[in-house]
């Protein structure tokens, strides 16, 4: 779904998903994103890499039946990269908007990930679209859109990540209504691996097993905590074939870290849960 | 014949068992420690736990069979967990297989999570039990460990009758664990179960409280004597010693014996109270215990060279540095003349960042948050947020006059400034760092918040830096603690560290400009600067000090500036020397009278470094 914003005045207008992707839901998730879209209100999710934020939003626009524009925010990410910019062509100069532009046109769903990479400036353009005026001015053509009841802007971000700092005002946090993702309990992940990758349920429990055993290694020995992503990749390579330790080693390990002391001993773990 | 076979293979192996200390195959408690650390945790562990190396215990039994059989002395080292460590033998050497006896320290490491109170008989059995269901993966570890521990242990057909069928249940509850409840009483204690944990051993010898149940028992049976009861006493005596309120004790290098006799004799213009004089000097002085009654100097003086290094709060990392200085008099730079000593402390209790510091750290990020997105248009792009209108006025006019051209480099973009830049922090931590600044704030106390401000601010920029302390004790003893190297992150560790710098010493601050140069210029930044804090003069015990150490600190300044290193030096000190122009130049240094001025001064000042 994501698009990079360089491509993005190329793709034709994301549809409505015929078919709704797989999401469990951790707990009243659901209800709620449903209760912000009808009470009009943006959403922020916080939560770790890879724990299913994507998911849940591509779910979530599927269900409600609304186009979804993913945008994956970077440091070099402008307003103008949201909004739109004038072009050139043979003729002259012509307007082009931004995926931020096209949502609110259409009354879909803007879903800016790992919002606090952006630039500043995007935020600005934020402010009035998430307060009650709902409205999206494009300085360059001088237009004022107005939101459609439809249109939902949807926000996330990673709090434990490195630049907590650029974290975002409090002005503008305070506007949205907040949901935070942690690793789902080890059931429900279970359920996760299970689905997305058609894999046993005794592999897939010792797999979530595992990977809680990681993540505990959390601040003491490990910057990164290995994501439900990784167990479902790891799950993949298992189920295509993969000897489990070797598959545990390239889907998990050594995602999570170059040294190769740390390495070895996290195989250490991985042989504990797969050792022959 | 089984029997016989049985018995040639046994011989063979007690033979390897007594040659294999010769034989390479043994593990190291070095090798492990992080990975099995690693494993303790991931399985549940507590993460507070350290791992330390156990004591070992002499295995007293007669019979015991290593020692009967080829009559070595035996020592044996079992591992253990009590509330503050997991212990673990120094070596294993168990197991004619080096691998085999790593995966032991794993076992040992792993079954260290699962263990709870409880009888070492069955609590043993039932970790075992529990942790092999839970992790099914070590299933087969234990396989192999349990087959190689069984042929290590002693042929039963050669004990006693009771010692016989003691074995027999012993070698049931290895295989089978969890099942039995009961150890029969034989004469002569079992042979050690190595795939076990032994039950929280050392008794201390001051524990008040008798021993629990389950390790009288085990005391019983086993028989053993701990060695490492001694060592805790003799920690304790020595403890009572540093405890007396009457003398005092001092740490310091043998040949400083002397030079603290005459040191304590001088009278210190600068310091009104003789006494309170030398007892700060005896506090600073290290490696040796002397205690003195207060009469006389050194009359009782006790060595006690013998203290582990982890008992002094500075490990010295290398045997020193050597480093020259420079004798302006002479006119010449003394080669080897200075020995600095990189310690880290080792004992620094990792802590977040001060309450009261979170405030004004909020607002240093915000606004160095501002540097980093120093941008700048880029105009004549190919792509970009806007139209560059030049560009395009002067294409518009090219093509309504006719010619050809390209629609290239019509926009304008933003662009990051690339910053390169790295940073090393040299705090002076020197004993005059003790006086006040203010009613409520020490001069250590301004530097330390000074570390903690620009670690965040540094980290907001992500800028490469390194926290480097320093003092000395004459020109043998710079003491250069590092706080965090470059290539460490800044976390709590680091924090720590920086919480944990005192005031002590001297200040020769030349050799510590030579060594924090040399550490930069390892640095492959564009930028490389180097930002001293201090409160003031260069000085040490000796002839360092006035002309001679201002001299030698311009002299060093001058040779990391030609390294490519940009020094700064921020101050702290209400007087301000009138010497800082002439050691930093007029715009390379900042003085800060008002501890609450730090973080307007540092981002100013840092404004004034990059670029
Ligand atoms: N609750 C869930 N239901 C279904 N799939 C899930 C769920 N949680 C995680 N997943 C799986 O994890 C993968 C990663 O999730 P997703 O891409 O949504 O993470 P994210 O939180 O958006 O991560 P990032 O911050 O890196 O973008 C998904 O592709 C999906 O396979
Ligand atoms: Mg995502």
């Amino acid at each position: 779904m994501t698009k990079s914003v360089a491509s993005i005045s190329e793709v034709t207008l994301p549809r409505v998903a015929s078919e709704i992707p797989f999401y469990k839901p951790h707990g009243s998730e659901v209800e709620l994103f449903e209760h912000a879209f009808s009470q009009q209100l943006p959403l922020l999710i916080k939560g770790p890499t890879g724990c299913g934020k994507t998911r849940f939003v591509t779910h979530m626009a599927a269900r409600l039946k609304r186009p979804l524009y993913t945008v994956s925010c970077h440091d070099d990410l402008t307003a103008t990269d949201l909004v739109g910019r004038h072009l050139i062509n043979d003729s002259g100069t012509y307007w082009n908007d931004g995926p931020l532009t096209r949502a609110v046109r259409e009354g879909g769903i803007c879903y800016l990930d790992e919002v606090v990479e952006a630039r500043k400036d995007t935020t600005v353009v934020l402010h009035p679209l998430t307060d009650d005026r709902r409205i999206l001015p494009l300085e360059r053509t001088g237009e004022i859109l107005q939101a459609p009841p439809q249109f939902m802007l949807v926000v996330s971000y990673n709090p434990g990540y490195q630049n907590f700092l650029k974290g975002m005002k409090p002005s503008t946090r305070q506007r949205f209504v907040s949901l935070r993702f942690g690793f789902p309990q080890p059931e429900l992940e279970q359920d996760v691996v299970i689905a997305e990758t058609g894999i046993d349920p005794e592999t897939a429990k010792l797999l979530v097993k595992l990977v809680s055993a990681l993540r505990s290694l959390k601040a003491h020995d490990l910057e990164e905590v290995a994501s439900t992503r990784l167990v479902v990749y790891a799950a993949s390579l298992i189920k295509n074939g993969f000897a489990p330790v070797a598959a545990c080693r390239a889907a998990l390990v050594e995602a999570l870290t170059d040294d190769e002391e740390i390495i070895n001993a996290l195989m250490e773990v991985v042989n504990a849960c797969f050792g022959e | 014949m089984p029997e016989l076979f049985v018995g040639k293979l046994w011989d063979r192996l007690i033979k390897r068992a007594v040659e294999h200390r010769v034989i390479n195959t043994q593990v190291l408690f070095e090798d492990i420690v992080k990975p099995a650390g690693i494993l303790f945790r991931a399985l549940g562990g507590d993460a507070g736990l350290a791992l330390k190396i156990s004591q070992s215990t002499h295995h007293q039994g007669e019979r015991s069979w290593l020692r009967r059989v080829a009559r070595s002395e035996e020592k044996i080292e079992l591992a253990w967990r009590d509330d503050e460590a997991l212990y673990l033998p120094s070596s294993i050497n168990l197991f004619p297989d080096a691998s085999l006896n790593r995966e032991l320290y794993f076992w040992l490491a792993a079954l260290a999570v699962e263990i709870r109170d409880g009888s070492w008989f069955i609590e043993n059995q039932q970790a075992t039990a529990r942790l092999l269901n839970k992790f099914p993966g070590l299933n087969a570890r234990y396989q192999r460990l349990l087959h190689a521990t069984l042929l290590c242990r002693p042929d039963i057909g050669s004990l006693s009758t009771d010692n016989a069928a003691q074995e027999e249940i012993l070698r049931q509850a290895l295989t089978m664990p969890g099942y039995k409840s009961l150890l029969p009483q034989a004469q002569y204690p079992w042979h050690p179960v190595h795939l076990w944990l032994h039950p929280s051993p050392p008794l201390s010898a001051n524990t008040p409280s008798a021993p629990p149940a389950r390790l009288k028992e085990f005391e019983q049976n086993e028989n053993s004597k701990l060695v490492a009861q001694d060592q805790r006493k003799h920690k304790a005596e020595r403890q009572d010693i540093q405890e007396r309120k009457d003398g005092f004790m001092m740490f310091f290098r043998a040949e400083s014996i002397l030079s603290w006799a005459e040191y304590i004799k001088v009278n210190r213009p600068t310091d009104d109270d003789e006494n309170e004089d030398a007892q700060r000097a005896a506090d600073q002085m290290d490696v040796i215990t002397v205690t003195r009654d207060g009469k006389s100097t050194a009359s009782r003086i006790r060595f006690d060279l013998d203290l582990p290094p982890e008992e002094s709060d500075d490990m010295p990392l290398e045997e020193g540095i050597l480093l020259p200085e420079w004798h302006y008099k002479k006119n010449q730079l003394l080669t080897d003349h200075c020995r600095v000593q990189s310690m880290v402390a080792i004992n620094a209790t990792p802590s977040a960042l001060p309450a009261h510091l979170t405030v004004t750290a909020q607002r240093i990020r915000r606004q160095f948050e501002t540097l980093v997105s120093v941008r700048a248009w880029q105009k004549k792009q190919d792509e970009g947020a806007e139209i560059d209108m030049d560009a395009y006025v002067q294409h518009k006019v090219e093509r309504q006059r006719g010619a050809f051209v390209a629609n290239n480099g019509l926009f304008k973009t933003l662009y990051a400034q690339e910053r390169n830049l790295s940073c090393l922090l040299l705090a002076d931590i020197s004993q005059s760092t003790d006086a006040y600044v203010n009613n409520n704030m020490r001069i250590i106390d301004v530097i330390r918040d000074s570390l903690f401000l620009f670690s965040e601010a540094l980290f907001v920029t992500a800028d490469q830096f390194g926290l480097y302390a320093f003092s000395s004790l004459r020109r043998d003893q710079v003491r250069f603690h590092v706080i965090k190297s470059f290539s460490e992150k800044y976390n709590d560790q680091v924090r720590g560290r920086i919480n944990a710098i005192k005031p002590g010493y001297y200040t020769r601050m030349g050799a510590a400009i030579r060594h924090a140069g040399s550490l930069l210029s390892k640095q492959v930044s564009h930028q490389r600067i180097l930002l001293l804090l201090t409160d003031g003069k260069p000085n040490d015990l000796d002839w360092y000090e006035g002309r001679y150490g201002i001299e030698d600190t311009r002299m060093a300044l001058n040779e990391v500036r030609a390294q490519g290193i940009r020094p700064f030096c921020v101050t702290i000190d209400e007087k301000a020397g009138s010497y800082l122009p002439y050691l930093f130049g007029a715009g390379g240094f900042i003085v800060i009278h008002d501890p609450s001025q730090l973080p307007h001064k540092l981002l100013s000042l840092y404004t004034k470094i990059i670029p």
